[in-house]
């Protein structure tokens, strides 16, 4: 084999107490599409950042073409021939494609610009004239500009972050021919980070697995590895349940039946669903985010209104109802995102702790302070939730704290229907403990829970049943007695056997 | 190697707006008095020359205080919309237009009552001011336009049209060329209650009253703090942000308007350009300079009412007004700078972390 065009070693970086990276070795081989694939947190993005020159590791050597590379910056990194393309578009939306790709310093096409878009057009199937401003463009057409402006400043490393999460299937196959392309004829060396385990075995000739910031294995060949050992590589042991199980279950509480949403670029978002919950359940929504999990939230609680199909709450209909309605039903919500959607930064911790129920300290018009206080007050006694002082902002508290102050407040009044997105992402270890009891009691107390994580630890510790959500459709139900972590890490990359 | 950066603090004191104002009011004396100076006036004299022409009998005082009370009723108003973090550059054009629509209805209307006819005329008057933000209110929840631009657009729109109604349909013949709509009747004047302190000041204190049980006391406040801190909460907490910021909108418009009918019925008793003369962009810097709190918009209101009585009486002895503004801007400048320097922290940061 010849030498690897990229070779890093001992790769390591910190944020506070998190080791994103620890003691990474990768090298990549000209001309190949590799693979680099790993749960999110694994530290896929922060390896590349550190390739691009964006993070600066605290040990660790980097090479290219067996040239030692002392300080990495992105200047030098692009001038090395390292291009990365970012699952946010760096584009300048009111620029044409033509400024777009020839913008680099480091362009090599401006003197036969046309020749090169012609070329590469056609390689990327894009259709557009290179005078047409970048905003006129679907997402997907974006995503080849991107693509484009590597090659166009010169880029023999190529990365890209989740190239196909913005893509639809069609794109997505459209994207390999183009890659295969690029790497045959051009001989770019190509990584493409994913969790999506189809698209790695699709697209790619080598493959790397992270986990927990750990290079878990490296240069596997994609013709010889087979799904399960890449799932149990990326995946990892799923420790035993310590909550028992055998809990009561008793009426139909929550009921999702035929649930159809498109999003605004009219792509099919969710895709059929139905589910139930009873009381005393945990019903488990796994899947990688991005299928639809944040949307199945939003139909559920209304908040999303223009789907299809219907959602009952205690066998009544409330498909049409609103967001109040559906909670004087007695319907609780814990968001994926905290600060932002669940709590509103920049208020006091006194005015968060009412969101949910405020109107229940109003009379007509009037907000009784007092009746807030209590009720938050109540809310830190039961929660022990250390809050230095309610007329603060919020971001005044941990996000432990916050989280707590967030769950206590949609627990407190003994739900019947809880949906709970990632209670726990980006917690620590003790906080982890306390929020999972907080649901257990939840559920022998008889709420009928909707539990959407992509921790596969959490939803096999908690769930009653799990769901697996893959593109929007739930393409696998099972209990979560019979599951193993293969049957649900496959049909979490898309393959229901 | 250690790097210094901003960080913002995570406990304000209490009272930081406050000790910000006052920094930033004894910036403003320096450099107004660095000004006189230069004139080779004696600061010193001038300011208490100031003082005594401002506040220093019952008559001056009066003066002052009814000077306040648009800069006070605007600067509620803009305080109201920015509880949903919306910004009204408008109130100038919503005085204005409370005086239009309140001339409108006089013009129409007659009522025997004199006292409910002046309920009324007030009452048209923060209808105006509403209507005047109706345009920006739309354009903002409708299509997102921003409400900095449409609402000072606004502004020149409702001055064109002062002018045009009073140089045309509304012209008093009897102003003799002098552009200006005919004298209201002396039954509808706002009665005055001491000295020349003008029962629009007692108007002023409700309307302080009740933007601060609006604001702190009340749902409608609570839901548009909400809306204010992060639209998607508000959606998810079934508020619709963009209802509160519509009649936050209107209302804070009303606000304005009522200033502008107050103006008329006490002050000028005909529509002229006289109706402001920037109240409702000083408004501005007096609800900038509280934080948006409606008592301190009251008390910084009442203080700039008397610097600007101050300011157009030491013209007398040759010190041009202007100094009263001078001073006026500096402080929200002075008093923006202490602000900043109360809610960071300059730390030092390891460059490994």
């Amino acid at each position: 084999m010849n030498s690897p065009i990229l070779e890093v070693k001992g790769i390591s970086k910190t944020f506070g107490s998190i080791k994103a990276l620890d003691s990474v070795d990768f090298y990549l081989q000209k001309g190949i599409v590799h693979g680099l694939l790993g749960e999110n947190g694994a530290g896929k993005s922060s390896l590349m950042n550190v390739l691009s020159g964006i993070y600066i590791p605290e040990s660790g050597s980097i090479k290219i073409n067996n040239q030692k590379i002392e300080k990495m910056s992105p200047d030098i990194a692009a001038s090395f021939g390292i291009g990365m393309v970012h699952q946010e578009f760096r584009l300048i939306e009111s620029f044409t494609i033509k400024d777009n790709l020839t913008l680099s310093k480091a362009s090599i096409f401006n003197d036969n610009f046309k020749d090169a878009y012609d070329k590469y057009s056609e390689i990327f199937a894009l259709s557009s004239n290179y005078l047409t401003p970048v905003n006129e463009l679907s997402v997907g057409e974006k995503q080849k500009v991107e693509i484009m402006k590597l090659i166009f400043k010169n880029s023999q490393i190529m990365l890209l972050d989740e190239p196909t999460a913005v893509l639809t299937p069609q794109e997505t196959l459209q994207l390999k021919g183009s890659l295969e392309k690029l790497s045959q004829e051009d001989e770019k060396t190509i990584v493409l980070i994913t969790h999506k385990l189809k698209e790695i075995k699709d697209f790619t000739e080598r493959i790397f697995v992270m986990k927990n910031g750990k290079m878990v294995a490296d240069n596997l060949e994609t013709r010889k590895v087979n799904d399960k050992d890449l799932i149990e590589l990326m995946m990892g042991e799923i420790k035993q349940s310590s909550f028992k199980k055998n809990n009561k279950k008793g009426a139909i509480k929550l009921e999702a039946k035929d649930i159809s949403l498109k999003n605004s670029e009219q792509l099919l978002v969710l895709d059929n669903i139905s589910l139930s919950v009873k009381a005393g359940e945990i019903l488990g929504v796994a899947g990688v985010s991005g299928n639809g999990q944040v949307e199945l939230a939003n139909v559920i609680c209304g908040i999303e209104k223009e789907f299809e199909g219907k959602v009952l709450i205690n066998s009544k209909d409330v498909s049409k109802k609103g967001v109040k309605s559906r909670k004087k039903l007695n319907l609780s919500y814990i968001p994926e995102n905290r600060l932002g959607v669940g709590l509103a930064p920049g208020v006091s911790v006194l005015d968060n702790s009412a969101i949910k129920e405020y109107f229940k300290a109003s009379y007509g018009p009037h907000l009784s302070r007092g009746k807030m206080m209590t009720y938050l007050n109540d809310l830190i006694k039961q929660f022990s939730i250390k809050a230095p002082d309610v007329k603060a902002e919020i971001s005044t508290l941990s996000g432990g704290n916050m989280q707590k102050l967030l769950m206590g407040r949609e627990l407190i009044s003994n739900p019947e229907v809880i949906v709970a997105a990632q209670p726990t992402r980006g917690l620590d270890v003790s906080a982890v403990e306390a929020i999972h009891k907080l649901i257990i009691d939840q559920r022998d107390k008889g709420s009928a829970v909707l539990l959407i994580s992509e921790d596969l630890d959490e939803l096999f510790k908690l769930s009653d049943r799990l769901i697996v959500l893959y593109e929007g459709k739930a393409i696998k139900e099972i209990d979560a007695d019979l599951a193993t972590i293969d049957t649900v890490g496959l049909a979490m990359a898309g393959i229901d056997e | 190697m250690n790097k210094y950066i901003l960080s913002k603090k995570l406990f304000r004191n209490e009272l930081a707006t406050f000790y910000s104002f006052l920094i930033g009011f004894i910036i403003a004396l320096v450099v107004g008095s660095l000004i006189l100076l230069i004139q080779d006036k004696n600061p010193i004299d001038v300011f208490s020359l100031m003082l005594k022409l401002s506040i220093g009998s019952i008559n001056s005082l009066s003066n002052s205080l009814n000077k306040a009370i648009p800069l006070i009723l605007a600067g509620l108003g803009i305080s109201i919309i920015n509880s949903v973090k919306l910004w009204n550059i408008g109130a100038e054009g919503q005085i204005f237009m409370g005086a239009l629509a309140l001339n409108f209805v006089y013009i129409n209307t007659s009522f025997s009552n004199s006292n409910i006819y002046i309920v009324l005329l007030l009452a048209s008057g923060f209808l105006g001011g509403a209507v005047c933000i109706l345009l920006p209110a739309l354009s903002k929840v409708l299509f997102g336009v921003n409400e900095i631009i449409t609402t000072l657009l606004t502004n020149y729109i409702v001055f064109g049209i002062t002018i045009y109604l009073i140089n045309g349909a509304w012209k008093d013949p009897a102003s003799l060329n002098f552009p200006a709509a005919a004298y209201v009747s002396e039954s509808v004047y706002l009665p005055v209650i001491i000295g020349k302190l003008s029962s629009g000041f007692l108007i002023c204190i409700l309307f302080t009253l009740i933007a601060y049980y609006i604001k702190d006391k009340s749902v409608f406040g609570y839901e548009m703090r909400i809306a204010g801190g992060s639209e998607l909460t508000a959606v998810y907490a079934g508020i619709s942000a963009k209802q509160k910021a519509f009649f936050a909108m209107l209302i804070g418009g009303g606000f304005a308007g009522l200033a502008g009918a107050i103006e008329l019925l006490s002050q000028t008793h005909r529509v002229s350009t006289g109706i402001s003369q920037g109240f409702g962009y000083t408004a501005i810097i007096v609800a900038a300079i509280t934080g948006m709190r409606p008592i301190g918009i009251f008390l910084v209101g009442c203080l700039f009412g008397a610097l600007t009585i101050g300011g157009s009486v030491i013209q007398t002895i040759g010190v041009s007004s202007y100094i009263a503004e001078i001073i006026q801007a500096t402080t929200l400048f002075g008093a923006l700078v202490a602000q900043f320097f109360f809610s960071y922290e300059i730390i030092k940061k390891s460059e490994n972390d």
